[in-house]
């Protein structure tokens, strides 16, 4: 997968290689503050770090129109602890074929793709038709198997779209 | 009673003619000023309104729109009346921001009052026709129903949903004991997929006796899509007892007890749901293989299309979301699946709607248009399929710029040149709206469109939601029926000289109704194309047919017009056995069970999170009756299904029912679900045509089987619903192991006839050749009885049948 360098929301410039260092790979999660998908997985991606201490966890937020500023204070408001890069133009979200979020994408050290697509079937963990994605990639890649499932489709909200920026009904 | 009614009706008439009148005088005065003023009414837009609207007509809708909005969410902020009125002036002063010369400033007052005025016909003539479309007692429901979604989904499809929730979490947590606003953020909360969060706000909002009814039941709602099944017994249980009355808490406290096991004890009898509808024996058993073919894709489903993108033979799907691109699957020749989305092209259309394959430069490989958000507005645009798996926008090449609220689309060549040409389906952009035109394209041969509508004499009476093309009175020219949303149907024939006539009334489309799409079929097999109008349905009417098996006594149900083969039409929904109502958005039509008889497959709900409603299937008897099989054959009690389509994805005789599912709220996501009979359930012919002289797809040939003494029709449609079936037509030949003939009218005007046909397999006919091929390789064609396709082969290369010149 193409590497990047965005800025975090702190200002600081990093790219994909930085996230690699030392880790087995990293997941790569195109997020959005505005998507009310992605607030789902809020404690999911809080925990990410200490639930799996081998891999990287980044997000990008790539939806057009949202600002850094209102990234800033929408992670201050939900306690988000992981590293959000702001991916102003979009560019990443484009040379990744993401068109919406979340979208997952888990890569090894040598940036090689090993899963992408959604982190479930967006149902809820107590419903019987649950089906995690993500997971079940990430525990085939550090046992050392091969991933069953390399791809699922994803969905949320898009992250481009030019009724987003039509004048505001509201 | 019955001069009450006849009464009734007769007002109703009188205050449609007023209201027609009215309009008309006033359009008339408007135009006499425009041309004072020197402006002319505005051509129909091409690029989205970047600018807001640019001229007074779109301003007045756009300004009611948003008064309407600031007076909704008003109501929390009692006392405000300075702040509203603010809003309000701040409102007035963004939609009429368009540029004015000195003339207009002039004209400006008296134009104004008359802006409102058509605005307010045309919405006085739709509430009108919704009176007469629906029983006196759903007639509320409905009307509280389209304000909220109109009113509701530009906030939701422009993700301003954020602001809302913002909006309604800071009032909750400023005054706690505003349980209106409690309850509207609980709902917000279920529109955006956060359900369990929605439950809690609602149980809390519960608590407030005034909102008890209804919070209950919308926590019933929220536990239930949460996949809280105990606590969704526990409100549905509270909510049926405190509101007896209320279908749809009982209906959803049945689904959640279907998951958690039963209805509690103690809980009373007459409460308790039972089904009874779709239990009549079914030919065919159904299994969902979705998952197992690769096709579950999660999404706010919308069209799907069924075609042969890369042209090996084996049909590819394309599945188009409402909040996401659309996904294209490759058929690894064996009827599964794999996503190739990613890098053609399509992967980054977003919001689309409706989606139809067609192949309007005639290089072999069908192109696609695509719709999108009839709701609101958005580019529809012409995908170019490049051959290798690509597809590239050639929309404004094509002189192909529109941008309105398009619902569905269709290809057809009209004028029989040999050229597709398009139709586009205009509805409402917003609650308060004028009527979208329709648009005709007409292709010029050279990979370019001119829009024809208005020389052709298609006038866009009402806003419409679906189109179907269908030579009813067999002069090999391809007529109009045009489906509207809230408003009688129309009927376009063409005069085969590039013009249409409008018949729906001598044709006998006058009563009004909330319709859907629209598919030709000839059901009883008379060689004369009969009409199925779907329609729309309240979900209390959808609750009432699931537990009693038919519709309620005053009730809409779709409508199966039979062909009188004189130009006029008779409704013979309730002679066929049909009086179930259901909300359909999506319907197809095609012979599932091999019989040899069209079926019918429906894809039902609406965008509201409370409603989830099973597709349906009507089995075609071949007796007069379409019998409800559904349940009986195995298919789901809930969904949300746009794209119902049908096709024979492995080639084996088997018609898959695929349905893309899912509804316009971010939260409201489900999964593509495939229904695949688990045995093929008689023998079959799969026809593909390949036009030379005609259109490449053959869109608009008539095809005449006979077998076992019996004739069946099909015509090729280029659209039917949200998407398209495939162009192959599938003929079901029950126990019948002999193909007679099969006679084809080509859109060319050639006429040809075939005999010596296989049968249980998939062949090819080019126009103008006497022979047939088959698509798939041989070996894997499963016979069942009769001329095997092997054999048939070999009967085929000795065929001494002459050549057809061409």
């Amino acid at each position: 997968m193409p590497d990047f360098s965005l800025p975090l929301l702190s200002g600081a410039t990093r790219n994909l290689a930085s996230f690699l260092e030392g880790k087995k790979g990293a997941v790569v999660v195109f997020w959005s503050g505005v998507c009310t998908h992605c607030v789902r997985y809020d404690d999911y991606l809080n925990r990410f770090d200490s639930d799996h201490p081998e891999l990287s966890l980044v997000a990008i937020a790539s939806r057009q129109g949202e600002g850094a500023e209102q990234l800033r204070s929408t992670a201050a408001g939900r306690g988000l602890r992981f590293p959000i890069l702001h991916d102003a133009d979009s560019k990443v979200a484009e040379q990744w074929y993401t068109q919406q979020t979340p979208r997952s994408f888990l890569i090894d050290a040598a940036r090689v793709l090993l899963y992408r697509g959604a982190i479930d079937n967006f149902k809820f963990p107590q419903d019987p038709d649950y089906l995690a994605y993500l997971e079940p990639a990430i525990d085939a890649f550090l046992s050392g198997r091969p991933v069953a499932r390399k791809e699922t489709p994803s969905f949320g909200c898009a992250i481009r779209s030019v009724y987003y920026i039509l004048p505001k009904p509201l | 009673m019955k001069f009450l009614n006849a009464l009734l009706r007769l007002s109703a008439h009188v205050t449609e003619n007023g209201l027609l009148m009215a309009d008309s005088a006033m359009r008339s005065i408007q135009q006499n000023l425009g041309k004072l003023s020197g402006t002319e009414a505005p051509a129909p837009p091409t690029r989205p309104p970047m600018e807001g609207p640019a001229d007074l007509d779109s301003a007045t809708s756009d300004f009611s729109n948003r008064a309407f909005r600031i007076l909704q969410s008003a109501r929390f902020e009692s006392g405000s009346v300075v702040e509203t009125s603010r809003e309000l002036f701040n409102a007035a002063m963004k939609s009429y921001s368009y540029e004015k010369n000195f003339r207009d400033w002039m004209l400006f007052p008296l134009q104004l009052p008359l802006s409102f005025g058509t605005l307010a016909t045309q919405q006085g003539l739709r509430t009108l026709y919704a009176a007469r479309s629906l029983s006196p007692d759903r007639v509320p429901g409905f009307l509280a129903y389209v304000t909220e979604i109109f009113s509701d989904l530009h906030v939701y499809l422009s993700l301003q949903y954020k602001e809302r929730l913002e909006k309604l979490t800071q009032r909750v947590s400023e005054r706690p004991d505003d349980h209106n606003a409690r309850l509207d953020l609980g709902r917000c909360l279920i529109k955006c997929g956060r359900y369990t969060e929605a439950a809690f706000e609602l149980s809390i909002a519960a608590r407030d006796p005034g909102l008890r009814r209804r919070a209950l039941y919308e926590a019933t709602v929220a536990n239930c899509r949460a996949g809280n099944y105990r606590e969704a017994v526990e409100a549905g249980t509270a909510a049926v007892l405190m509101d007896p009355l209320n279908e749809r808490a009982q209906y959803w406290l049945w689904l959640a007890t279907r998951k958690a096991g039963g209805y509690p004890a103690d809980f009373p009898q007459e409460f308790r749901m039972e089904l009874k509808a779709g239990q009549h024996p079914s030919t065919v058993q159904f299994e969902d293989v979705a998952r197992a073919i690769g096709l579950d894709k999660t999404a706010g489903g919308r069209g799907t299309a069924v075609f042969d993108y890369d042209g090996d033979g084996y049909l590819d799907v394309v599945v188009a979301s409402a909040h996401g691109g659309c996904s294209l699957y490759h058929n690894n020749g064996d009827g599964t699946f794999t996503d190739v989305s990613v890098g053609s092209g399509l992967d980054a259309c977003v919001n689309v709607f409706g989606i139809i394959a067609g192949d309007y430069n005639n290089d072999g490989v069908p192109d696609l248009y695509i719709t999108r958000l009839g709701f609101f507005g958005g580019e529809c645009e012409l995908l170019r399929n490049n051959g290798d798996g690509t597809f590239t926008n050639v929309t404004r090449q094509a002189g192909l710029e529109c941008w309105g609220p398009a619902f569905s689309a269709a290809w057809v060549d009209y004028d029989c040149d040999g050229h597709l040409d398009l139709f586009v389906a205009n509805n409402l952009g917003g609650l308060f709206d004028r009527k979208n035109p329709n648009r005709l394209f007409h292709n010029n041969g050279n990979g370019t469109f001119t829009e024809v509508a208005d020389q052709a004499g298609l006038k866009t009476l009402y806003p419409t939601i679906g189109c179907a093309w269908g030579d009813y009175n067999n002069d090999g020219f391809p007529d109009l029926f045009v489906s509207n949303g809230i408003a009688p149907a129309q009927l376009y024939r063409n005069n085969g000289d590039g013009t249409f006539t409008d018949v729906s009334h001598p044709a006998g489309f006058d009563d009004p109704c909330i319709g859907s799409v629209a598919c030709w079929c000839d059901y009883d097999n008379d060689g004369w194309l009969d009409l199925v109008q779907f329609v729309w349905s309240p979900p209390e009417d959808t609750i009432y047919t699931l537990r009693t098996g038919h519709g309620p006594k005053n009730s809409f149900p779709l409508r199966i017009y039979h062909n009188n083969r004189d130009g006029t039409f008779t409704c013979r929904t309730k002679d066929l056995g049909v009086d179930g109502c259901w909300g359909t958005m999506s319907a197809s039509v095609g012979d599932f069970n091999n019989d040899g008889y069209l079926d019918l497959f429906l894809g039902n709900g609406d965008p509201q999170m409370d409603r989830t409603e099973p597709p349906i299937i009507l089995e075609n008897d071949g007796n007069g009756r379409f019998n409800n099989v559904t349940f009986a054959a195995g298919l789901p009690f809930t969904g949300k299904g746009h794209g119902a389509n049908m096709a024979d994805l492995a080639g084996d005789g088997r018609l898959h029912l695929i349905i893309a599912s899912g509804g316009l709220y971010p939260g409201d996501l489900l999964t593509v679900a495939v229904f695949r009979p688990k045995t093929v359930p008689g023998n079959y012919l799969n026809v593909r045509l390949a036009g030379t002289r005609s259109n490449r797809d053959a869109i608009g040939a008539r095809l005449e089987l006979r077998a076992g003494g019996r004739a069946q029709y099909r015509s090729v449609s280029g659209g039917t619903g949200f998407g398209c079936l495939p162009y192959e037509q599938h003929f079901g030949l029950a126990d019948f192991t002999r193909v007679d003939s099969l006679h084809i009218r080509w859109p060319s005007g050639l006429e040809q006839e075939l005999s010596d046909l296989p049968i249980n397999t998939t062949i090819r006919i080019t126009e103008g050749s006497a022979r047939w091929e088959l698509v798939y390789p041989a070996e894997r064609t499963v016979s069942n009885q009769g001329i095997s396709a092997a054999e048939a082969l070999t009967q085929n290369s000795s065929n001494t049948t002459p050549e057809v010149p061409s």
